[in-house]
């Protein structure tokens, strides 16, 4: 009776060992959680920094047409941005400002800000939210559909929809890469589905923060799935830094 | 302080600057452009208020050459901004022709930040606000939004500014406004009056409050918000309730004459607009304004009649308005285009069923030249508001970006 006794709880001991190690090394064999590769994933692109200041150079061509360069400055926090055209010179100090959903384009001697739609586009196929921070982990669910390699680098596909109305798309593909953690592509669609932009990413810059050397995004090229038109964004100069909040007070634009 | 000293201001600002800023980085900023336009006006000969241009004598033509400059030095801690404007003018009518050179700041700022969410600032401020393209009823000091000439930039008010941004969904502005800025009619009923303005911006809706009250007027309260429905529709209106300085009163019975009644009683204005953006960034606004300050049918009419034999009061006095409600509609091309921007506006007086057509457009020839042209078609008679004085304008100039 007592031998039996010790050889159950011996048995019983050995079970709860067993289950205690494998609940204890579980979360290193679980699944990657898609909500957090797309936080990781948003700092290389100025998402989830106290505030981020670059300098964008775009270059817009639809068909055999190249538009004229252009040269904005961007302070952005979250989903706040205030973007000054510094080139051409004939749009120098121009400003649009954009606060969540709500945004105004400003220009020197105007009677005052004009509210503009969001609708507005920043030039050829860059929307005002490819400029400021991207906070996709906040904008949108995240939904993990594989792994696929991109230009021979594993990435993990995910799937992402916008949680509300102030997100630029409705939907991404995103292609986020398993080793560096950064996003290399994405595909945008309309709430119906239908492709409207693809995008590359370059991460040539690299920015510290806490402690941590981050790679950042250098380039952006966007092309429209429907048209031959395509935008790329060179960002250079990139500051993380506090920005005050009166930044983005329109009584204070001045 | 009675009056703001530009120039002592902004010695006061430089030599604080250095140990405020430390090792702050400077950067800075300045734009110039130079405009090139003539003017030709058709004035109405057998206009009530202005009979063969006898009484205002209004240039028929002129030409104008002027210089708008800005910079903007700033670090962390410190902006000082400035906007200045040289221009000279010529002018002719049928009695001869006249010239006129002037310069001036329209804007300037001495701005430091004081604290975490604090900003103190000094200067000359365009305090005008709101999304009403037409007119702008919640600011006391820009009711007409630059529509009287468009081609003239609005010149800010000297003021004090007291500034309080905890976050970026809220803001808070005490102002002492000195003195109307540069041109102001004198007397200046804006002296040492004080303002105050609340505001708030979240995710789709953005709102404004202010209260302003001079020593002389009974105080001006006004609200402006605008809410973004979606990607392409957005819902805006402006409020204000003001007692202006001077008014001109028309009673409805022609046999008795004018009234001047200093100050007015009070009244308010209303505009309530929408906006609407097409896939190609083209947008469409409708605004309907409602001036309290305005006249009726009768005594608009009556307005009219008197000047027949009354010359020079209803010009000198004439309201900002003269009706009391209007439509105001506007198609634009894309504002964020970079090769060039037109706009079709048509407002209709309700009051007295007069119609404006007017037109702007602008193309550029190269990366630092623009052609520009304003045509003004005003649709009614004599004694209607928007034919009382001339038939038609057209402006055709160049700007060239420096």
């Amino acid at each position: 009776m007592t031998n039996d006794w010790v050889n159950a709880m011996k048995f019983n001991l050995r079970n709860l060992l067993q289950m205690v190690l494998l609940s204890v090394s579980l979360p290193a064999f679980a699944a990657p959680d898609a909500h957090s590769i797309l936080k990781d994933s948003d700092q290389a692109r100025g998402g989830g920094l106290p505030g981020i200041v670059w300098e964008i150079k775009l270059q817009s061509r639809d068909g055999d047409r190249k538009d004229e360069p252009q040269r904005i400055l961007v302070k952005a926090v979250d989903d706040s941005s205030v973007a000054e055209t510094q080139e051409p010179v004939r749009f120098k100090g121009s400003k649009i400002l954009q606060v969540e959903r709500s945004m105004w384009m400003t220009r020197p001697g105007l009677s005052k800000p004009i509210p503009i739609s969001p609708r507005q586009r920043m030039s050829g196929q860059a929307s005002n939210g490819d400029i400021a921070a991207t906070n996709y982990a906040g904008d949108y669910e995240a939904e993990l559909a594989g792994t696929e390699n991109i230009d021979g680098e594993e990435c993990h596909v995910l799937n992402l929809a916008a949680k509300h109305k102030r997100a630029t798309y409705d939907k991404i593909r995103y292609w986020v890469s398993v080793k560096r953690v950064v996003g290399l592509k994405a595909e945008f669609y309309s709430v119906s589905g239908k492709l409207l932009k693809t995008a590359r990413f370059e991460y040539g810059n690299t920015i510290e923060h806490e402690g941590k050397r981050i790679p950042f995004i250098s380039r952006m090229t966007i092309r429209d799935a429907l048209i031959d038109a395509e935008t790329v964004m060179e960002f250079g100069t990139v500051k993380v830094k506090k920005i005050a909040a009166s930044e983005f007070d329109l009584g204070q634009i001045q | 302080m009675s009056c703001i000293r530009p120039a002592g201001l902004c010695l006061l600002a430089m030599l604080t600057v250095p140990a405020l800023a430390d090792e702050a980085d400077w950067h800075t900023s300045w734009d110039g452009t130079l405009y090139a336009y003539a003017n030709r006006m058709t004035l109405r000969d057998d206009s009530v208020l202005n009979p063969y241009n006898q009484i205002a004598r209004l240039p028929q033509a002129s030409e104008v050459a002027e210089l708008r400059t800005g910079f903007r030095v700033e670090n962390e801690t410190v902006r000082l901004s400035g906007r200045f404007i040289g221009s000279t003018r010529e002018m002719r009518n049928g009695f001869g022709q006249s010239s006129r050179s002037e310069a001036y700041a329209s804007l300037w700022q001495a701005r430091v930040r004081t604290g975490e969410n604090w900003n103190v600032a000094a200067g000359r401020d365009v305090l005008n606000w709101g999304a009403g393209q037409f007119r702008s009823p919640s600011s006391p000091f820009y009711f007409d939004n630059g529509r009287t000439d468009p081609m003239r930039e609005l010149v800010g008010m000297d003021m004090m500014k007291i500034s309080w941004t905890p976050d970026m969904q809220h803001s808070a502005h005490l102002v002492r406004v000195v003195r109307s800025g540069y041109g102001a009619v004198q007397p200046d009923a804006w002296r040492n009056s004080w303002l105050v303005k609340l505001d708030r911006r979240s995710d789709e809706l953005a709102y404004g409050a202010v209260a302003v009250k001079a020593p002389h007027l009974g105080a001006f309260y006004g609200v402006h918000g605008q809410y973004t429905l979606s990607d392409e529709l957005m819902l805006y209106g402006e409020f204000g309730s003001s007692v202006l300085p001077v008014v001109l009163q028309s009673p409805a019975d022609e046999a008795q004459p004018y009234v001047v009644q200093s100050p007015s009683p009070r009244r308010s204005a209303a505009l309530v607009g929408s906006s609407y953006t097409f896939e190609n960034g083209q947008s469409l606004m409708a605004e309907y304004l409602h001036d309290g300050h305005g006249y009726t049918q009768e005594e608009e009419r009556a307005y009219f009649q008197r000047a027949t034999t009354q010359f020079g009061l209803p010009l000198g006095l004439m309201p900002r308005l003269l009706g009391r409600d209007y439509l105001h509609a506007v198609w634009q091309a894309n504002m964020m285009s970079d090769t060039g921007y037109w706009r079709m506006m048509y407002t209709r007086n309700l009051t007295d069923g007069g119609n404006e057509f007017a037109a702007y457009g602008e193309t550029t020839l190269h990366p630092r030249l623009s052609i520009f042209g304003l045509v003004v078609l005003p649709l009614g008679g004599a004694r209607q508001e928007a034919g009382a004085l001339f038939t038609r304008s057209v402006t055709i100039g160049f700007k060239s970006s420096m």
